[in-house]
């Protein structure tokens, strides 16, 4: 679960990005946070996966207090939160499978886990054909979803999609959007960040309106300007 | 840690290495440099104070009897000499006192050494030479061998007796001087009554000087060292510092992910902390293998020539793999870890934040 309470966040500058947010996002639910630039999406996100520290307020993601997290507790809070980042962050170094599999690395999973999850995982994204390919050798699509892939590898509660349809034409929209369902259909929470109206119209979910730094709707569906 | 993360690591570690050899080459002849300065200092000095340890008469004051001084004359001055040294806290009588650094048996610190004693001292120093026993074989011929104990048995001895008195510790040059102030005042009575002099200064010979001009030496070449040391090490840091950061640096966007992914600092700062090591190693070790060379085939040699004697045997030098590998290796571990550890974990503290 996912609670904001009175949550403000002023950066070192004196910038204030969000104002007394209180929210509540439950598990499995499936959110879209829609915002024009600027409105405090980036830092709601940023603030989930703990990059950024609340300045006032209390914040709970998945079991932990985020407003007075100890530092060495906020690699097990993350491990809680798969990420897909809007620039994908994919090595160009790395295959697709060493893509996928860094991110289990990292959290110190055992070769045999790793050898195991991996190849189920990119063929959950359709993507098993192509696990020694670079992605240099991929389409924005498929590198999307090499992201997905590594963002559930390590089978986290909540799943956060930063403009996941911000780089692909309206047929893949589709297909990642189904990816997304799915995942949100196997108990995980899915987070989506967008800007992206006609897919908050065609799927009919919950939707978090930010407009400068505070919450200014929270509904299902709708249109939004 | 897990066989998996520590071979990770490893691997990480290794590819760090030759990621950027340019700057490892550089960083490991930066740190070869400074353990070497060190290792060389830490060498000429042990084998100066080697060399003075075996000297053993070094931290003796000894002072001559006059030929024509019969028992009474000689126990007079030895009684005076006593008080002279009772007073003084370089020269130790009490057992339970007894602290020095330069060991000498504490029987030995005051005696008095017969011209017999010095006969016999000056027969092994010259290998029973046939002169030397010629003057036996005379003073036994005219002598009947009555030894008088503190004065000569042999009418041909052309050697006198002597107090020597030993220091417990050589390094308080002021009280040695004060010391030897006082024996040169030691008077006697002659047959009239009048106090003569008894010690003049030619009879009282010491190492203090030489003692003091080495000190002074071996003390400039510690400051020296410690110097040197320092400056290299701190240029070591900072090139092995320039180099991780390279590393760290072309590996941001990993780094970043990592972060994100839940990796913890440590796995982070793991394999840099490898790279780090892995330079300290390798420069210990080639270090090592050089100052080996360095010290049997030319630091001998050149201290040899420093202090006079001729060739490498004139100088007493402790065996390299008995008396300083474990030293030089540990001392050259510690160093090349230290830079290694220290410089990663300060390169990498920027991407570290949580």
């Amino acid at each position: 679960m996912i609670k904001f309470e009175n949550v403000s966040m002023e950066y070192s500058n004196g910038n204030a990005a969000l104002n007394n947010v209180s929210l509540q996002i439950d598990d499995g639910e499936f959110v879209f946070v829609v915002g024009h630039s600027g409105a405090g999406k980036t830092t709601l996100t940023k603030l989930l996966i703990c990059e950024e520290r609340v300045s006032s307020g209390s914040l709970e993601v998945n079991g932990f207090k985020l407003e007075k997290i100890r530092s060495w507790k906020i690699p097990k809070l993350r491990r809680t939160m798969g990420v897909v980042f809007q620039d994908f962050k994919l090595f160009d170094k790395m295959t697709v499978y060493e893509n996928v599999a860094f991110a289990m690395r990292v959290v110190g999973a055992k070769p045999s886990l790793i050898k195991k999850r991996v190849p189920f995982f990119l063929d959950v994204v359709g993507l098993g054909h192509k696990s020694d390919s670079f992605p240099t050798e991929l389409s924005g699509g498929e590198k999307q979803r090499v992201a997905f892939a590594r963002a559930l590898v390590n089978n986290p509660d909540t799943v956060i999609a930063d403009e996941p349809t911000g780089n692909v034409d309206t047929e893949l929209t589709e297909g990642i959007m189904e990816l997304l369902l799915k995942i949100n259909k196997i108990g995980k929470t899915v987070i989506v960040v967008t800007h992206d109206m006609n897919i908050i119209r065609q799927y009919q979910k919950r939707v978090i309106r930010i407009e400068n730094g505070s919450v200014a709707s929270d509904k299902i569906g709708g249109d939004f300007n | 840690m897990k066989p998996s993360v520590f071979f990770y690591n490893l691997g990480q570690g290794f590819k760090g290495v030759f990621r950027n050899s340019v700057m490892t080459t550089a960083s490991i002849l930066v740190l070869i440099a400074c353990m070497i300065l060190v290792g060389t200092f830490y060498l000429v000095i042990d084998t100066i104070d080697r060399n003075f340890k075996a000297i053993d008469n070094l931290n003796v004051i000894e002072v001559m009897m006059d030929k024509s001084y019969g028992e009474g004359e000689i126990l007079e001055i030895g009684h005076q000499l006593a008080e002279i040294c009772d007073e003084s806290p370089i020269v130790d009588w009490s057992k339970s006192r007894w602290t020095s650094d330069i060991v000498v048996p504490k029987d030995d610190t005051f005696k008095y050494v017969s011209p017999d004693e010095h006969f016999e001292i000056f027969k092994e120093m010259y290998n029973n030479a046939a002169w030397i026993e010629a003057i036996e074989k005379n003073d036994h011929e005219h002598n009947e061998g009555t030894h008088l104990g503190i004065t000569s048995s042999m009418a041909d001895n052309p050697l006198r007796g002597s107090y020597r008195i030993t220091f417990v510790n050589l390094s308080d040059f002021d009280e040695v001087t004060k010391v030897k102030n006082k024996i040169d005042e030691i008077t006697l009575l002659d047959a009239n009554g009048i106090e003569v002099d008894a010690i003049s200064n030619d009879d009282i010979k010491d190492h203090v000087e030489l003692y003091g001009n080495v000190m002074s030496i071996k003390h400039t070449l510690y400051i020296a060292g410690l110097w040197l040391m320092a400056i290299f090490l701190l240029i070591s840091l900072f090139v092995i510092m320039n180099t991780i950061k390279l590393g760290v640096f072309a590996r941001r966007h990993e780094i970043t992910f990592m972060r994100l992914c839940g990796a913890t600092k440590s796995f982070i700062r793991m394999p840099f902390i490898v790279e780090g090591i892995i330079i300290g190693v390798f420069s210990a070790l080639v270090s090592f293998g050089i100052e080996f060379y360095l010290y049997e085939y030319l630091l001998k040699d050149i201290i040899s020539s420093a202090t006079g004697t001729a060739g490498a045997s004139g100088i007493i030098s402790a065996p390299f793999w008995e008396a300083y590998a474990l030293i030089l290796a540990v001392g050259f571990l510690a160093i090349g870890l230290f830079a290694g550890i220290i410089s990663s974990s300060i390169s990498l503290k920027k991407y570290l934040k949580a």
